[in-house]
């Protein structure tokens, strides 16, 4: 008797099933099997990112450079070269427009890279030191995860883009940032001075030059 | 070495007291690149010590050692330096320093560490544009259009611009602010119409300072056109709901004398004296009497009941019925009243009128000669009703001179008892029978009547022509009285109050003999030795019966026998057609005014019934 009703149930779920299945139509994800993400869509995504990491890098700095207001001694002692100016990143509009796309690309990608040790040392530098640390720590551990995103970002924009220029980045040697172990104070501040100054420039490059990719590929220079 | 010191103390105090001194420290308050390509510099110069001082402006780059001047103090105006595409680069550090030199000394300023970067302030938006549009579902919107600064690159992408607008209406205090983004056009909903509003735009770098604001424009939302529409339609709806109703109340007061303008009733055959009432009611016998019916059929007494009966026409209803008063009690034949109008709708509504006039009408009543329209029923009887109505009437007349038994001397060659005997004859077979018929009988009637009438007309004519000629002759009126003693009507002795007719004047004065004179004089041609006339009416009896006393003012001048004579050649060739206007003269003259009471000479019409 039970074990009736319980097939006739189970019967008549599973016709039931059918039924809702034959009248769903999956939709397809990618129109004509190309599954592919469109290039302006990847690049708007991309450059969200990097606008994102460059608020987060420009409010550390920010938060940093209050302790420091006007003691112009210690920025001016503070600043010195960014190891990653090695890298040959163009310095301005009409430099960045003259290098090829893929080039640019890759240069971006090296710049991305290059940060990721950086930050995974200035969380444990910074910690505990400053009155800011907390946000500092917390930005610096943002900006570490998303700048891995922004990298899987650019890797697709050139595989899809210039799929040929793929695995051309650029690992030059740079220099590193001092270590701070065994440091006295001042110096470890002025050292982390350095580096979230660097942070903010390289994010705020990475961020022009996607912008300034973007117009040129996407929107053919017609932005 | 003192005296050293003292000299160089000497010598500060004299340059202080010359009010000279050293140039104050400049300070350089504001570097701004308005599209990342270029920047400025402004300082404040100090105190300048009382003396021409000299502002410098130098700078490093970071990484450089190498101090540079400013290469332009003159773009951006007074204590600045500008800063070309070429000497600008960006992601670099600038180190920045001002210096004021006098001839007193020099100061410097401190130094300002500058990346071009992070100091980009645009210039605000441009070429904004307002405008007015409507969706598709009529709903009314603001777009806002505009161009960013001329110099910054926003195509290549190098610069990316941010825009915020605002705006607010006339009235408002507040301005209410809007981000755009990076478009650089806005759509702006729920607008109030008819208001005047302000509109301002900003742009701000992805990394950067907001711009200020730019060129004010207004714009004035136009009225709801909808709205209005709606308006307008409700206020024409009230408007016309409301006129309508004025027409409707219009109509309802004078509706009846529109539609009789607009409509003229179609005028019916009417026979005086004849009460539809009665029809309607079914009361044959009633109506028959009404009608001057004695009995049905009639019988041979009814030759005299022409001779003796007396048509008298005042307004309205008053009849001399001599013997025949009692058979027919309130019976009140009239004579026919001649309206101009003939063909007007008088008629039925005359008719109407007559049905249930008072028996005490005043001359008002329009004469008319009116058969009464049997078929028709009251139709809007208080419209054209005579001023004077009395309902209480209740005697019906029988216009149509038909049924007139008249005490007036018949003319020559005349069978008066018959014809209109016939007529009253066929009128009661009729008034039992269809309406129509009687309809048809009286309009034929009518037509004899008019026939009749016309040549009355001429016979009135002749006679006042010859009683000219008769008058100074005859005084006596001998020539006249034969035909009149001919014609002279048997009066019947039985009622004190009848007198016999003897003849009509010219004036139309009836001219009447006392009634004991009747029996000597019928059918006898005899000169009358007294010509008293009763001519006065002295009352009205309640049978509606005229009482009539003599009157010694009016004479005997009408030749009406003479004229009688000459009437049957005439008649013949009378024709309908003429009838109608001829009668209507006819009837005028038959009309005598004795007193107040208009008489109509039924001889007038006997002629019709042969």
């Amino acid at each position: 008797m039970i074990n009736v009703q319980k097939t006739g149930t189970l019967l008549l779920l599973v016709m039931s099933n059918l039924m809702f299945c034959r009248s769903v139509h999956p939709l397809p994800i990618c129109p004509g099997g190309n599954c592919q993400m469109p290039l302006q869509e990847l690049f708007d995504r991309v450059i969200m990112l990097s606008h994102y990491i460059y608020m987060l890098s420009a409010d550390m700095f920010i938060e940093l450079d209050k302790q420091y207001a006007q003691d112009h001694e210690f920025i001016a002692k503070a600043i010195s070269d960014c190891p990653t100016s090695s890298l040959a990143t163009p310095e301005g509009k009409e430099e960045a427009q003259q290098v090829p796309p893929e080039v640019l690309l890759n240069l971006i990608l090296s710049l991305v890279h290059s940060w990721n040790d950086p930050l995974f040392q200035l969380v444990t530098e910074v910690d505990g030191i400053h009155e800011a640390s907390d946000a500092i720590i917390s930005r610096a551990k943002e900006i570490g995860e998303q700048n891995k995103r922004l990298l899987e970002g650019i890797e697709k924009i050139l595989g899809q883009a210039y799929p040929e220029a793929k695995g051309n980045e650029v690992y030059s040697v740079w220099s590193q940032f001092p270590s701070l172990q065994g440091v006295d104070e001042e110096s470890r501040d002025l050292a982390i001075y350095n580096k979230i100054r660097c942070l903010r420039r390289d994010s705020h490059k990475v961020d022009n030059y996607l912008k300034l990719l973007r117009c040129r590929i996407v929107h053919n220079n017609n932005c | 070495m003192p005296s050293a010191l003292a000299f160089i103390f000497l010598f500060l105090n004299i340059s202080l007291l010359n009010g000279q001194s050293p140039p104050g420290k400049p300070e350089i308050h504001k570097c701004r690149s308005p599209d990342k390509e270029t920047f400025t510099c402004w300082w404040n110069p100090g105190t300048d010590g009382g003396l021409p001082t000299n502002y410098s402006l130098t700078y490093s780059k970071e990484g450089e050692k190498t101090t540079h001047e400013c290469p332009d103090y003159k773009t951006s105006g007074p204590n600045s330096c500008f800063f070309s595409k070429q000497y600008t680069s960006i992601w670099k550090i600038y180190i920045i320093t001002v210096n004021a030199t006098n001839q007193m000394g020099s100061s410097a300023s401190d130094p300002l560490y500058v990346d071009v970067t992070y100091i980009v302030e645009p210039e605000p938006p441009r070429n904004l544009t307002l405008e007015v549009k409507q969706l598709k579902d009529k709903k009314m919107y603001l777009w806002i259009k505009w161009s960013p600064p001329t110099i910054t690159d926003v195509k290549t992408g190098w610069f990316t611009m941010e825009y915020e607008i605002r705006l607010k209406s006339e009235e408002a205090d507040e301005w209410e602010t809007h981000f755009t983004g990076q478009q650089t056009h806005f759509k702006v909903f729920d607008l109030y119409p008819g208001q005047k509003y302000f509109v301002q735009t900003r742009c701000k770098p992805d990394h950067g300072y907001w711009s200020r604001w730019g060129q004010e424009n207004s714009i004035e939302i136009p009225n709801d056109f909808t709205l209005k529409n709606t308006t307008v339609w409700i206020i024409v709806a009230i408007l016309s709901a409301v006129i309508c109703l004025i027409m409707v109340w219009a109509v309802a007061l004078k509706g009846y004398s529109m539609m009789t303008c607009i409509f003229p009733p179609v005028p019916g055959p009417k026979i005086k004296g004849f009460d539809t009432h009665l029809l309607e009611k079914g009361k044959s016998e009633e109506l028959l009497t009404a009608l001057g019916c004695q009995d049905f059929p009639p019988t041979s007494d009814s030759e005299d009941l022409l001779v003796e009966f007396l048509e008298v026409d005042d307004s309205e209803d008053v009849q001399l019925m001599p013997s025949h008063s009692k058979e027919y009690p309130g019976q009140g034949v009239k004579p026919t009243h001649l309206d101009p109008d003939n063909d007007s709708g008088h008629g039925s509504y005359d008719s109407h009128s007559l049905l249930s006039e008072k028996c005490e009408e005043p001359q008002v009543y329009p004469p008319a000669f009116h058969i009464p329209d049997i078929i028709e029923k009251p139709e809007n009887p208080e419209a054209n009703l005579p001023p004077t109505q009395d309902a209480q009437c209740s005697i019906p007349y029988f216009h149509a001179d038909v049924s007139k038994s008249s005490t007036w001397p018949l003319l020559p060659g005349q069978h008066m008892t018959r014809s209109p005997y016939h007529s009253i004859a066929d009128v009661c077979k009729l008034a039992g029978g269809p309406v129509d018929t009687l309809t048809s009988f009286l309009d034929k009637a009518g037509k004899n009547v008019l026939k009749y009438s016309k040549t009355l007309e001429t016979e009135e004519e002749k006679v006042a022509g010859q009683e000219k000629k008769s008058f100074h002759s005859e005084t006596k009126q001998n020539t006249s009285q034969p035909l009149l003693q001919e014609n002279a009507p048997i009066v019947y002795a039985k009622p004190p109050d009848y007198v016999e007719i003897h003849k009509v004047n010219k004036n139309g004065v009836l001219s009447l003999f006392p009634k004991q004179k009747e029996n000597d004089q019928a059918e006898k041609p005899g000169v009358p030795e007294t010509s008293k006339e009763y001519a006065k009416v002295s009352g009205v009896t309640d049978d509606d019966i005229l009482v009539l006393v003599p009157d010694s003012q009016v004479q005997n001048t009408a030749l009406f026998g003479e004229s009688a004579k000459k009437a049957p050649p005439s008649l013949e060739q009378n024709q309908s057609e003429k009838d109608l206007a001829s009668f209507a003269a006819a009837s005028s003259n038959c009309r005598l005014q004795l007193g107040r009471l208009d008489y109509l000479d039924p001889t007038c019409f006997m002629h019709s019934f042969h």
